[in-house]
């Protein structure tokens, strides 16, 4: 049976990987000197208590040709088709690190490597409906075709309070636009052709929220919802709540925001990701 | 960390080697970085072209010595300097190989003297040195490595570059505070970026971290104040641009003084640098030919010249700008009064500010020609006021723009319009969604009257204070605050969250605080934002969200 294979970044919960039969490879977080595999070794709420209270910004390095390989040379022992979905290579050399383990790979497998060209829960939703369907016994081929077509429905959109971390992190590109402002605002911002990109902004906290409910709301046809918050998690239960009359609650993913993009937004993120029906 | 206690010239040579291919990855941001209307733009590339020719000559060096290795990338630096920023590149590059002659290696006081001497070589190449630039990130760099003295333990090589990196990197982020053109064009100095980048590079190498780093690229430093996009595009600055003229003159006894000084009159951004023997002009001339003719004539032979038409770099500089607009190359013209108004608007996003109120409105000619200028085929117009709407929108039969009015009637309107723009929307969408949230808001105006008078039941003196919500006169008091109080009780306040309050020109800022902390106790469930305004007239403008 074909074998799915993914990155913590797509914040999948281990539960939830468990369950539908999907590789996990954590990608490294960095204090300073101390390096830490994203879930495995820290867990998010102490990394967004470590952002919030320390100087130094972490940082986030891509797991290593090797860390995918070790994967996938475990899975060659059960299969002999591997589909590998990382999230954009415009964040993270996440995508390079898996081409690259190809190579380091022995016996008849066949492995492919798609770049979702985005993150978080819309890599995560991707990942789900190509997890079904190989469990429902898809050939790799079809998972492929699958993953393509799933790219361009699946829609993550976060709300957050600060561009602060954004600033100091040097990484604005788009969103420079929404930085300086002498006005109290709250950004809200997108995945768009694989790099973080602004969408608008509201003037309280309150309607950052209701702009997630609407966003969803505008969907007429939703396979696979998730939300998901870094420090917040009556907020997001609260949303959920209310995302309950768009969508059988139950069926909503929770989940929380990877370190990679709580380094860009810091700790008051709420996001929501939508893989609309085909 | 690696610990290198001393280098020679082939590790001088690889360091740089590594730096150039760092500096090349993120030479298209660096280009980015040039601020309008800075003609000869492209200070990336440049930058790395100049490096390459100064590794190229590296090679050639006739042995491993520090002195001679950096002796030649000196010239190659020189030979191949491209740009304004190249050519001061150059002089650094000088720098650094005169502190650094007559060593076989380099320990850590050497480099201190070497990047003393490059910071004073960089800054005597200009005749006018301007602050904010890459030479003030020399001048800081070698004050923070003679700071320190490196005598203590622990320190070596790689510790020095480290702070070198650090001190450029914070000298670069204070750039905008500077230089009032970057501040303006919410950018750091792209030159100066441009020298954090390869002292990054060069420490990376020594480090042994490139590895880590190859598939990463340079970090573009933010501006450690507030970033702004351009406030008041002035058609003043509208002058020929001419031909960015560069060339090198080989001859013997080359007085580089008297050259300046014939070559003054010919052009702009004159840079003279060299030697006796091997002199590198670069200039902005109307005349190129007669820089060409002077040198030829008088100087010796001429060698890498170059004459680029930069009106054409201009219009190149201008499609590059529209990547940095907001979104889907939709630009956005605000008619503002008021200092403060200005700086929130351009905080928002606004591409161009055209000065105008209630007391002096602007003219259609006045609004056409920012809109000219935004660098956008598609623009939005937010008049915010009722009797600038009008002019605002004749602009459109004026322009081969595609030019539409949201028509926002005071400045609260304008704010909230602004606030709702869609980067993934189009034009109309866009027009509908800032259309629409016009009607989120109400607009409160406090004003002094201007002379008495009996409007629909009032009875109003001379600077007596008055309250308009939405443009009707809904209250009069003697003071300020009892007006605003007045006003406030008679609107609608339950639904909203945010209430700004914008104090205008004649009110102290204690003033304004001290209405603001009385309005936020007797309506505790408001978010009160206290905003310096500047405007004219009105003594406030409070938005009701």
């Amino acid at each position: 049976m074909l074998k799915i294979v993914t990155d913590s970044l797509s914040d999948i919960t281990s539960g939830l990987a468990g369950e539908l039969g999907i590789s996990v490879v954590p990608v490294y977080v960095r204090f300073g000197e101390k390096v830490y595999r994203d879930r495995v070794e820290i867990t998010t709420e102490e990394f967004y208590r470590r952002l919030t209270h320390e100087a130094t910004l972490p940082t986030t390095t891509q797991p290593t040709p090797s860390d995918f390989a070790e994967v996938y040379n475990k899975l060659a022992k059960e299969t002999n088709e591997i589909l590998v979905v990382t999230l954009s290579s415009k964040l993270s050399g996440t995508y390079q690190s898996a081409v690259h383990a190809k190579e380091m790979v022995e016996g008849d497998v066949r492995i492919e490597v798609i770049d979702s060209q985005t993150v978080v829960m819309g890599l995560g939703v991707i990942v789900i409906s190509v997890a079904r369907a190989a469990q429902a016994g898809a050939s790799l081929e079809e998972a492929v075709a699958l993953v393509h077509g799933a790219k361009p429905r699946s829609h993550a959109i976060m709300s957050f309070d600060t561009l602060k971390y954004l600033a100091k992190g040097g990484r604005i590109g788009r969103a420079q636009g929404l930085l300086g402002s002498m006005l109290s605002v709250k950004p809200i911002l997108t995945i768009k052709d694989g790099e973080i990109s602004p969408v608008t902004r509201v003037r309280s906290r309150a309607a950052g929220i209701d702009y997630l409910y609407n966003f969803v709301a505008g969907f007429p046809r939703i396979e696979e919802l998730a939300v998901e918050h870094a420090t917040t998690p009556d907020e997001a239960a609260a949303l959920v709540e209310r995302l309950g009359a768009l969508y059988p609650k139950e069926k909503i993913h929770p989940a929380n925001v990877s370190p990679v993009i709580g380094t860009y937004v810091g700790p008051h993120v709420l996001s929501v990701s939508v893989l609309a029906a085909p | 960390m690696r610990q290198v206690d001393s280098i020679g010239g082939r590790d001088l040579r690889d360091m740089f080697a590594a730096a150039t291919g760092w500096l090349e990855k993120s030479a298209p941001e660096i280009d980015a970085l040039n601020v309008f209307p800075v003609p000869d733009g492209d200070t990336g590339t440049n930058m790395m072209l100049t490096m390459r020719s100064c590794i190229e000559e590296a090679y050639r060096a006739p042995d491993n010595s520090v002195s001679a290795v950096a002796d030649y990338m000196a010239r190659g630096a020189l030979i191949g300097a491209r740009g304004n920023s190249g050519v001061i590149l150059s002089q650094f590059w000088r720098g650094l190989a005169k502190g650094m002659a007559h060593k076989d290696t380099l320990d850590l006081s050497d480099l201190v003297l070497a990047f003393k001497e490059a910071a004073i070589m960089a800054r005597n190449g200009l005749t006018n040195p301007v602050e904010g630039t890459i030479i003030t990130v020399a001048s800081d760099i070698a004050a923070a490595v003679s700071e320190n003295g490196y005598s203590g333990q622990g320190q070596n090589v790689v510790t020095l570059m480290k702070d070198v990196v650090s001190a450029a990197g914070a000298s670069v982020a204070r750039t905008p505070s500077l230089l009032p053109v970057l501040r303006e064009a919410g950018v750091v100095d792209a030159g100066g970026q441009g020298l954090y980048t390869i002292m990054e590079g060069a420490m990376r190498h020594l480090a042994g971290e490139m590895k880590e780093y190859e598939f990463k690229k340079p970090q573009i430093i933010v501006g450690d104040i507030l970033t702004r996009l351009p406030k008041t595009l002035s058609v003043a600055d509208e002058e020929a641009y001419g031909y960015c003229t560069e060339l090198v003159i080989v001859g013997k006894g080359l007085d580089q003084k008297k050259i300046r000084k014939r070559l003054e009159k010919k052009g702009q951004s004159l840079i003279v640098v060299g030697d006796d023997e091997r002199v590198r002009i670069h200039i902005h001339s109307l005349d190129p030919g007669s820089v060409i003719h002077y040198a030829t004539a008088h100087l010796g032979t001429l060698h890498q010249v170059s004459i680029r038409n930069m009106d054409e770099q201009h219009l190149d500089f201008m499609e590059m700008q529209k990547e940095r607009l907001p979104a889907g190359d939709i630009g956005i013209v605000a008619v503002v009064a008021g200092d403060g108004l200005a700086d929130v608007f351009t905080s928002l996003g606004v591409s161009a500010i055209v000065t105008g109120g209630q007391t002096m409105n602007p003219s259609t000619k006045d609004i056409l020609q920012a809109v000219e200028h935004v660098a956008s085929d598609n623009i939005i117009i937010l008049p915010n006021n009722k009797n600038i709407v009008a002019t605002a929108e004749q602009v459109q039969t004026l322009t081969n723009k595609r030019v539409a009015v949201i028509p926002t009637k005071a400045v609260p309107q304008g704010v909230a319009a602004l606030l709702a723009f869609d980067y993934e929307a189009n034009f109309d969408s866009n027009l509908e969604l800032m259309t629409r949230a016009i009607g989120q808001v109400k607009s409160i105006e406090i004003v002094r009257a201007s002379r008495a008078a009996k409007i629909g039941g009032w009875e109003i003196k001379k600077k007596q204070p008055m309250g308009f919500v939405d443009g009707d006169l809904v209250a009069v008091a003697d003071k300020l605050d009892e007006v605003l109080f007045k006003v406030l009780s008679l609107v609608e306040t339950g639904q909203a969250s945010v209430l700004p309050i914008y104090y205008g020109e004649g009110i102290e800022q204690e003033e304004a605080e001290r209405v603001s902390a009385a309005v936020r106790e007797q309506y505790p469930h408001l978010e009160v934002e206290v905003v310096r305004g500047g405007q004219p007239h009105y003594s406030y403008l409070v938005s009701v969200e």
